[in-house]
């Protein structure tokens, strides 16, 4: 089977988010979560956890709002990683849930 | 900044989880134990990471770190006792098997458990100081499995053991030994170190010591070396295979040392078999092992180059004191050359052009090429040959090669200066003569002489080469102006020599017959009359001359002969028979040459135009000669040379050593004059020190000469005693 290269991101609001691999992947978490544990060697298949095999993530703690805002945050990351030097514009009411948000991501 | 930012979470989130269940740190707890037991039973499938992490996050969140470790370590603990157990259970062969599945699969649930646990990695453990969970569980899998006490003593005898079998020939699984080896290494250095290189050596060693013990005994020197090569080689190949990269150099010491460094003195003396025996059959493949191993040893090479050395330096002494090699000079040199040619060989083909063996060749060959106060005599006199008529019908590459190499014994000359004295001799008899082959292999002589000693050295042997083309020119000239005089006269060519470059001799005039003192007469007249101030003598010793003679039968001869053989024959223009007294009364020919010339004329089978009476070798004062009327020869041009020794017979010998000597004291003295007007003042032992140094490229001066040139500087004034020290010397301007 072909590998996915979007994954389906849940808020805690059922909201659905289907974003590109690459971008989710700017959170430490979400690449863990996707990748661990690494890739399949000959010898041993212990089996991904549920995220690797279904490509979807829940997140109960996080709102839709915020998710969203996250996954601009992610392809504007991706962006500046290239070289494209913008402004990330962060409305002053969701600065602290983001920031929680960001920790609990790794970003 | 961030740490602000956590604190501040912290309280928001104290805040917000007032409410929580008191027992929320077990409930947690037990879900991400009972989610670290899935992982190690394979059912990680039905986790969800963002639960897990999430859990693990709140719990570092809410203080519970510690809970969250220590749990982590027991639970992990308790895995790795099973884990062990399993091991344990392994039957033989499996063991190995069991052990890197076990620890393929501990390494992957490591690595699930870190990432969800990576909250706790990144915040909790830096904060504390504690161990990273990987590191954890790799520590953890140290001290449970591997230094359980069943376990670590049967890994140890079992990758002995495969290696043991490897050794002996038996095919192991490589990939297997990589693993478990790899896993030591990830371990920590020291892990695999105590575990398994520290025994491996050990047991490599004790191996090694018996096969090669019993290698020594049962093996030739040649045959000995291609197995410990093949064991060296073996032991790079294991490690590349399946051991640290580290433990080459160490594996390879236990060889070198076991196998070479204990055996070393025996192998290279080895009978039938050793050095000496490989130099002398020429086994360049096994020279060249042999070099290979003993640079790996410390003192290897010396020890090759030791025992080369003194062998080189044996026969080459046996050549040069054998009498029944000096009695041929060529091929005397010739066999030095050869010597040298497969030493150069052995050390390009055999020992990698190392320098330190060619420093030792050359050094040997120094040392017995001057045990033979002869040999820049021999070293002339085969150039002499070689341009005579050795190098006849060679191309110019090949002469250049032949130039080469008697050069590079030149260089070994101490006595360059006696060289010099009888390549002139020979020099000038070549050109005289007109018997060298080629007059550009001459010059290319002269030149690398030149580049060797400088101007000096072969300025004179250049002046002869002038004259030579002088002499032509002038030659030239007279017959220009006088050949309608002299008609049917004999022909008359002159090289007129400049006295200093050519060998000087002692001037031993004979009496020319009339026919050529007239026509040399006009020569003199011709010839002063261009060079005004210049005195001519004749040096009749070195002449040769063609003679037209008519034989009983009536047919013709043409006799290619020297002055002196000429001036004998043409007496008998005008007598048939004439006893030596009156022979020697007319020509005045020095004794000596004229016996010899007269042996040539008399003795020699096939071109004696003489009779001799008594018959017999040789010439005595009271023998008579006759004109041989039946002389008969196939050829009509007959040369009759002369009977001489070609090399110097011992009185000559003393006599050019005297010479050269005589030569010596004034270059020794120019040498002092210019250190002493250097340095004003010098003692003595000094002065000797750096006059050796000054005339080291032409000879070795004795101490005692210098002494004596001292003194007799010092009766000449040119230096004084010091009058406090009397070992001191002024130089007085």
């Amino acid at each position: 089977m072909k590998r996915k290269d979007t994954v389906k991101l849940i808020s805690t609001d059922e909201m659905e988010f289907v974003i590109d691999k690459d971008a989710a992947m700017v959170s430490q978490t979400i690449r863990n979560m996707l990748t661990s544990p690494g890739p399949i060697d000959n010898w041993v298949f212990l089996g991904g956890f549920a995220e690797t095999e279904l490509g979807e993530v829940t997140f109960p703690e996080i709102s839709a709002v915020i998710l969203e805002k996250i996954c601009q945050y992610f392809y504007w990351a991706l962006q500046y990683s290239r070289g494209k030097e913008t402004e990330f514009h962060i409305e002053p009411e969701l600065t602290l849930e983001l920031m929680m948000a960001a920790n609990y991501l790794h970003t | 900044m961030s740490s602000q930012k956590k604190k501040a979470f912290q309280i928001e989130a104290f805040k917000h989880r007032v409410v929580v269940d008191p027992k929320y740190a077990e409930k947690t707890w037990k879900i991400l134990e009972h989610a670290i037991h899935e992982i190690y039973n394979h059912n990680a499938s039905g986790l969800s990471f963002e639960e897990l992490y999430r859990n693990a996050y709140n719990m570092v969140l809410h203080k519970f770190g510690e809970k969250l470790y220590s749990g982590l370590v027991t639970t992990m603990t308790s895995h790795l006792k099973e884990i062990s157990n399993s091991i344990e259970a392994a039957q033989g062969g499996l063991f190995l098997d069991e052990l890197n599945r076990k620890w393929a699969e501990h390494n992957k649930a490591l690595q699930m458990i870190r990432d969800i646990l990576m909250y706790m990695d990144r915040t909790f453990i830096p904060n504390t100081h504690k161990t990273p969970v990987h590191e954890l569980g790799l520590n953890l899998w140290r001290d449970v499995v591997i230094h359980s006490h069943a376990i670590q003593s049967r890994l140890q005898a079992i990758l002995l053991e495969n290696v043991r079998r490897e050794r002996s020939g038996e095919v192991i699984d490589r990939g297997l030994m990589r693993s478990i080896t790899k896993m030591l290494m990830d371990l920590g250095p020291s892990v695999y170190q105590d575990n398994f290189e520290k025994h491996f050596l050990e047991v490599s060693a004790d191996f090694y010591r018996l096969e090669s013990q019993e290698f020594i005994e049962s093996c030739d020197c040649g045959e000995y070396l291609k197995k410990a090569e093949r064991r060296l080689n073996e032991e790079i190949e294991r490690v590349s295979h399946y051991l640290d990269t580290r433990s080459e150099v160490k594996i390879t010491n236990v060889v070198e040392t076991e196998m070479i460094e204990s055996h070393m003195h025996r192998l290279v003396q080895m009978e039938n078999s050793g050095l000496i025996n490989m130099i002398v059959d020429e086994k360049y493949e096994d020279l060249g092992r042999m070099y290979c191993l003993f640079r790996r040893v410390s003192s290897g090479l010396v020890l090759i180059r030791d025992v080369m050395t003194s062998y080189i330096r044996d026969t080459g002494k046996q050549l040069l004191t054998d009498p029944e090699r000096l009695k041929d000079p060529v091929d005397f040199v010739q066999q030095l050359l050869d010597l040298k040619d497969k030493y150069d060989k052995i050390i390009t083909s055999a020992f990698r052009n190392d320098k330190t063996f060619q420093n030792a060749l050359n050094s040997s060959f120094e040392y017995f090429i001057n045990l033979n106060s002869r040999s820049p005599e021999f070293i002339s006199l085969f150039v002499d040959d070689k341009l005579r008529k050795g190098l006849r019908g060679v191309t110019e590459e090949d002469v250049e090669l032949v130039l080469d190499k008697v050069m590079m014994l030149f260089r070994y000359l101490q006595e360059k200066d006696v060289f010099e004295k009888y390549y002139k001799q020979h020099l000038a008899k070549r050109l005289l003569s007109g018997k060298s082959v080629s007059d550009d292999a001459e010059r290319s002589l002269i030149v690398k002489l030149k580049t060797e000693c400088g101007y000096q050295f072969t300025s004179k042997l250049e002046g002869m080469f002038t004259d030579m083309k002088t002499s032509q020119d002038t030659m030239q000239g007279f017959h220009a102006s006088h050949g309608s005089d002299i008609g049917d006269g004999p022909m008359l060519s002159v090289q007129v020599l400049t006295t200093g470059s050519w060998p000087t001799q002692l001037i031993t005039t004979c009496n020319l017959p009339a026919e050529i003192l007239g026509i040399c007469e006009k020569f003199r007249n011709y010839y002063l009359g261009t060079h005004t101030g210049r005195r001519l003598s004749w040096q009749t010793n070195m002449g040769t001359a063609d003679l037209k003679a008519t034989f009983g039968k009536g047919q013709k001869h043409e006799l290619n002969v020297s002055t002196y053989q000429m001036c004998v024959l043409m007496l008998f223009n005008d007598a048939d028979r004439l006893s030596y007294k009156e022979i020697e009364q007319v020509t005045e020919i020095p004794t000596s040459d004229l016996k010899r010339c007269l042996q040539s004329l008399a003795c020699v089978k096939g071109k004696n135009v003489l009779r001799k009476e008594p018959m017999s070798k040789d010439i005595a004062d009271t023998d008579t000669f006759l004109f041989n009327d039946k002389y008969t020869s196939k050829f009509f041009k007959v040369k009759i040379g002369t009977v001489a020794a070609q090399r110097e017979s011992e009185p000559e010998n003393q006599e050019t050593r005297q010479r050269v000597e005589e030569d010596r004291k004034p270059q020794i003295e120019a040498a002092i004059v210019r250190i002493m007007k250097a340095r004003r003042v010098l003692d003595h032992n000094n002065i000797v020190a750096e006059v050796t140094k000054q005339l080291q490229s032409r000879f070795l001066p004795n101490p005692v000469v210098i002494k004596k040139r001292i003194e007799s500087l010092i009766e000449r004034e040119f230096l004084e005693r010091d009058k406090g020290d009397r070992k001191l010397y002024r130089y007085l301007a």
